[in-house]
């Protein structure tokens, strides 16, 4: 059908090189990370570490997991996490599945006082005000309860719910099941793909939010690890400007290499053990679920 | 499905709504009970707070609260627009915000279309999944990344300075590289995710049309041009409005966390402009109304930007 002419041929080398670079480069720094945080500190700190640990350890991690800061705020992540998504999606399940029966009398209405809530907000310093009157900013639920619904994750389900034939509901109700329990074992077996990517990206939401820890919460105690993370890099950021305020960053001593003058590890070597620990759980997940979020977005972008 | 000779509407035949009203909404009394506590939390976490923004308009007094507070007329617009920390904080959000819809907005549909033109499957595939995985992981996440990737004590990039000695620098750090890293990063972060819907909409361009350019006697990148580009038109045009509506966002987690002292003044933006005077200083009122000075100048950047969309490409979101 279409002869290459050597100019094609040409572009066509030139694209795989470059999709090939361009899936190095995206992935490469994840792997350099992974690798530094298997390798001694103070002999990372040296440099010329690239694609394998030149000094093994486990140390990073051992003292990722001893840190009160770090271990706490791991099992905060995973609480959040996991209740985030179940309650997230049965409540907006219940929504979704309402507004996706038509014969329903004011769905429409219903459906606009959702969706007015996506063109306007009160803006972040009245939201604040109002968690705080709550009581959530010291409290463990302020990472579920303002976090229940999404509007867009309801459209995305909405749009698969009202793909399922309305007779399916009416031969479930005329034998007699209830409302609830043709959602709960009709409905979302059917709508699986689109349960699994909100469940994915719901929970992915949860396990990367950092902000709500680092501004609304006050009980430093109650950090999830992302909020952890960010308070670690800040101090790191702090300390590493001073090192390099304090003149030719080449010759002068910085806290790093200090600190990595009396132990083996360092405060930089522990920090890639926890952003690798953070990073892991997602690596691994993702991929597997990529048929069904790939859908998701598309169904998101094109009906919202 | 429906007998053809019963006509049905909603899902339901028609004879259905000339029930009487309150028999219908009885029959789907349990749907009402579902959709009840989100009308609550929406209530409360939503409609709330929207009154909630004319905290910019008042004087906040703690036992008060919101509604009871006195009103306080244009007062902290004033305040803002008057102090000299509003000229940093425009200029720093548009520029970046330009620098981003120039070099950030193109990135995905640069990248869409040579994934377009890989044949083998495989390798295609592979190199998506990879490029999605960036889109999964926080700010948080790609600072420290990159923290260590540029770090002078050991980094590899600074490594492979060395190794060709050359003196090390302190990217992270370096006000005239403060620029590039933003960009870089964001494309990096948003490359792969972002191609996804201008991949999907070129796999509907006609493969008619190519064949068409190509029997002309187009080559591949004419064809690129005539046929490609205006085939995905109207994602493009949509996309391109979301961006301008969202330009004055500039990706504020992004700069909040990349930002060290030495280009902090660089990286201050509206947002963090507002989370500072707000959540950090306690100045409520001030913060708010640089909220809401905000989102009216990004809507009517959008009513623009709409405009001209549906002027040149004939789309629009309105």
């Amino acid at each position: 059908m279409f002869f290459e002419t050597p100019s094609q041929k040409v572009f066509k080398v030139f694209n795989y090189i470059f999709l090939t670079l361009l899936a190095f480069i995206t992935f490469y720094p994840f792997w350099y990370v992974l690798i530094a945080s298997f390798n001694l500190g103070s002999d990372f700190t040296k440099g010329g570490v690239y694609f394998w640990p030149r000094a093994f350890t486990l140390e990073n991690y051992e003292f990722a997991f001893r840190d009160n800061r770090i271990y706490r705020s791991l099992g905060i992540t995973i609480f959040k996490t996991v209740t985030q998504v179940v309650t997230s999606l049965f409540f907006t399940a219940l929504l979704a599945y309402a507004l996706s029966v038509k014969s329903m009398p004011g769905r429409i209405g219903i459906t606009f006082f959702y969706y007015f809530t996506t063109l306007f907000g009160g803006g972040m310093i009245p939201y604040y005000i109002l968690l705080r009157d709550l009581g959530l900013t010291k409290s463990i639920w302020l990472y579920i309860i303002p976090a229940i619904y999404g509007f867009f994750n309801m459209v995305l389900l909405r749009t698969a719910f009202a793909g399922i034939p309305s007779e399916l509901r009416e031969a479930a109700s005329i034998d007699g099941a209830g409302d609830f329990r043709i959602l709960f074992t009709i409905y979302f077996p059917c709508a699986l793909p689109t349960v699994a990517t909100l469940a994915l990206f719901i929970g992915v939401g949860a396990w990367n939010d950092w902000f709500t820890g680092a501004y609304y919460q006050s009980n430093k105690d109650l950090y999830p690890a992302a909020t952890v993370l960010q308070q670690l890099l800040n101090e790191a950021t702090s300390q590493l400007a001073e090192a390099a305020g304090s003149g030719d960053n080449t010759t002068n001593m910085s806290a790093e290499q200090e600190s990595a003058t009396k132990t083996t590890y360092t405060s930089q070597s522990i920090r890639m053990a926890f952003v690798m620990i953070l990073t892991m759980p997602i690596i691994v997940i993702y991929p597997f679920l990529q048929k069904y979020y790939v859908k998701g977005v598309m169904v998101g972008s094109v009906k919202g | 499905m429906a007998k053809s000779n019963v006509v049905m509407i909603n899902g339901q035949p028609m004879e259905y709504f000339s029930k009487p009203i309150s028999k219908q909404i009885w029959e789907h009394k349990w749907l009402y009970v579902f959709v009840f506590p989100l009308i609550i939390w929406l209530l409360v976490f939503s409609y709330y707070p929207m009154y909630g923004a004319t905290l910019a308009w008042k004087n906040f007094k703690y036992n008060l609260g919101i509604v009871n507070s006195p009103w306080a007329g244009w007062k902290w617009f004033e305040e803002f627009v008057n102090s000299p920390e509003f000229w940093i904080t425009m200029g720093n959000t548009i520029k970046i915000s330009l620098l981003k819809l120039l070099f950030c907005w193109p990135a995905p549909i640069l990248l869409a279309l040579l994934l377009n033109e890989v044949k083998g499957m495989k390798f295609k595939r592979v190199v998506q999944t990879l490029s999605y995985l960036p889109n999964f992981v926080s700010w948080v996440v790609v600072i420290q990344l990159m923290q260590i990737i540029f770090t002078p004590y050991g980094g590899v990039i600074n490594s492979i300075r060395a190794s060709f000695g050359l003196k090390s620098i302190f990217f992270m750090g370096e006000v005239d590289l403060f620029y590039p890293m933003v960009i870089l990063s964001d494309i990096w972060k948003g490359i792969g995710w972002g191609s996804i819907i201008y991949l999907s909409a070129l796999s509907s361009v006609s493969m008619d049309l190519y064949e068409a350019a190509a029997l002309d006697g187009a080559g591949r990148l004419k064809q690129t041009w005539h046929v490609t580009l205006p085939g995905i038109k109207g994602v493009l045009g949509i996309q391109f409005i979301f961006a301008t509506g969202g330009i004055l966002n500039a990706g504020f987690d992004q700069l909040l966390l990349i930002a060290m002292p030495s280009t902090k003044h660089l990286a201050q933006i509206l947002d963090t402009y507002t989370l500072e005077k707000g959540l950090k200083y306690g100045k409520f009122e001030l913060a708010s109304a640089v909220g809401i000075f905000k989102s009216i100048f990004a809507l009517g950047l959008m009513t623009l930007t709409n405009w001209i969309s549906n002027k040149v490409m004939e789309v629009g979101i309105w």
